[in-house]
């Protein structure tokens, strides 16, 4: 679902990928790493499906976010920074729906990559084989996904006002 | 990569990810953790971020899939 972001595509996404898994069982090798060669299908198969459609890039003003982007705002925010896991606490605050909503805006390339990173737990070069791109730029679209989900998320917990009370209580 | 301190965090910055992801040699992964024992600002910096990786991995994978996907699934495929 962090793909296609929302759940009736990604249960079409993962039959139709299913569906074409059947079909090429014959080019799995025995011994090698099923859960790569269904990735691979899938995202294939989502690539495929968004050619098909002819989708407008999402445009997205997340590009330029700075690093440590919910250190940065959950500080100002007044949020503590320091003391027991201050990250695990915001993330908790914020909440599994609101990551996903975060993961949902994040252009494609970067969606995917994250997506296969942070859900998958795949390894650099699993990605990158999944994926057929070099190392270097899974590397790069990671380092830039990460960041643009801190601000993603902190600005759908600034819409939902998860953090402007907090803020504001701290401004006060 | 030169010997960390105080004055280079920068240097210690920009390998923030790489670092967290265990892809620096063993060398640079050394002289990292050298400047995070020396350096509580980036100590500071380097957890926060490596909880927030962490926690989203962590909520995440949490998240099971429908229950009717597998009988979806199985119902799209051809009878043997």
């Amino acid at each position: 679902m962090r793909l296609t972001r929302n759940q009736p595509d990604a249960e079409d996404l993962v039959q139709e990928a299913a569906f074409l898994a059947y079909r090429a069982f014959d080019s799995f090798e025995s011994g090698t790493n099923f859960r790569a060669w269904f990735l691979k299908i899938l995202t294939n198969c989502y690539y495929s499906k968004r050619r098909r459609e002819k989708s407008r890039p999402v445009t997205s003003d997340l590009d330029d976010t700075p690093d440590l982007y919910l250190y940065a705002r959950s500080g100002q925010a007044g949020f503590p920074t320091q003391g027991p896991d201050p990250a695990a606490q915001l993330l908790d605050k914020l909440g599994t729906e609101r990551i996903v909503a975060a993961m949902a805006q994040l252009p494609q390339e970067y969606r995917i990559v994250a997506t296969l990173y942070f859900m998958d737990d795949l390894t650099y070069e699993e990605i990158a084989h999944t994926l057929e791109c070099p190392v270097g730029t899974v590397r790069s679209r990671l380092h830039r996904s990460r960041k643009m989900l801190q601000k993603a998320l902190w600005q759908i917990a600034e819409e939902d006002g998860i953090v402007g009370d907090h803020a504001r209580q701290a401004d006060a | 990569m030169t010997r960390l301190n105080r004055s280079n965090c920068e240097e210690a910055f920009r390998r923030l990810d790489d670092f967290l992801d265990r892809r620096l040699s063993s060398d640079e992964m050394r002289l990292i953790e050298e400047h995070l024992q020396i350096c509580a600002w980036c100590t500071r910096e380097f957890n926060f971020e490596a909880s927030v990786l962490n926690g989203v991995k962590r909520k995440l994978r949490q998240i099971e899939a429908p229950a009717d996907l597998v009988a979806k699934v199985l119902s799209r495929l051809p009878t043997p």
